[in-house]
């Protein structure tokens, strides 16, 4: 199962990196909106991706409005992981199809909790 | 509509970057807070942000700072040779990215976050901009500097 890391800075998309690896991902990188949507129209098709809002050449909502509305492109699921954390943006974003929101900084358990949420992730099983 | 002239308190800006270090940069080594230092700057970043409040805000960290806090977002290998000044400029955005983020959150709203704009050095700041805050750290034995600007007001 693939997860596209969209986000400007190399440095958060290692950290998410390291993050999804350790949950059973395998990666694909974007360092803006634009070169995520060339990842999908080249067949390139993940079950998630991490979005950052705040990016140069596309930012992740354009991002987030591009993918839903392309019908081949629906299942994926889309995650804002971003430093807004104003209510509206948040209220947009999820109108625009986004599943889920996460505020930087986060910790790893905070993605592991919201992909369970979703479903893709499993729920460890008490020792 | 004219932007609301408001100001973090020290505190705000002191939980801000606690939760950024604590969360990616300081498990091991904690973030010392204050006194305030003379400080070499070698890297620099600034986030405007504009909108019901206007404001800046930036950090400022020594070279060897710059570079651990590079290698420790990105995970690269202590091998004595100095991080790509590429990856240290990304790091160092992303840093006062989250931190500037931070600071919006606590502000009137709505507004925008600009990209961060990084220098080696100090960045540029407006002419007509007065200093409101500053937060003074140390991390592994390296200062630290986070400010926040805002528009001078004019009687």
């Amino acid at each position: 199962m693939y997860a596209l890391i969209i986000d400007d800075s190399r440095a958060m998309r290692s950290i998410l990196r390291r993050i999804v690896t350790d949950l059973g991902f395998e990666t694909l990188e974007a360092a803006d909106g634009q070169e995520a949507l060339d990842h999908l129209t080249a067949g390139r098709i993940p079950a998630l991706c991490l979005i950052d809002w705040n990016m140069p050449v596309m930012d992740g909502y354009t991002f987030i409005t591009n993918v839903r509305a392309n019908a081949e492109w629906r299942d994926i699921t889309l995650m804002m992981v971003t430093t807004e954390s104003e209510h509206g943006q948040i209220v947009r974003a999820l109108a625009a199809g986004a599943h889920e929101y996460v505020i930087k900084p986060f910790t790893p358990d905070a993605i592991a909790d919201k992909l369970e949420l979703l479903g893709l992730v499993a729920k460890p099983v008490p020792a | 509509m004219s932007a609301v002239v408001a100001e973090p308190s020290l505190t705000d800006v002191e939980m801000v970057v606690e939760e950024v270090w604590s969360s990616f940069l300081g498990a091991e080594d904690p973030l010392m807070i204050g006194p305030p230092s003379e400080l070499q700057v070698g890297w620099s970043a600034a986030v405007t942000v504009s909108g019901e409040w206007h404001g800046m805000v930036s950090v400022e960290l020594p070279t060897a700072m710059a570079e651990q806090v590079t290698r420790r977002m990105l995970c690269l290998d202590d091998d004595g040779q100095p991080a790509p000044d590429e990856d240290v400029a990304d790091a160092v955005g992303e840093l006062v990215n989250m931190i500037g983020g931070g600071v919006k959150s606590l502000m009137p709203g709505p507004s925008a976050l600009s990209l961060p704009v990084v220098a080696a050095g100090r960045v540029a700041r407006p002419s007509d901009v007065t200093e409101v805050c500053r937060f003074d750290a140390s991390w592994a034995g390296s200062p630290l500097v986070v400010s926040v600007h805002v528009q001078s007001r004019t009687s």
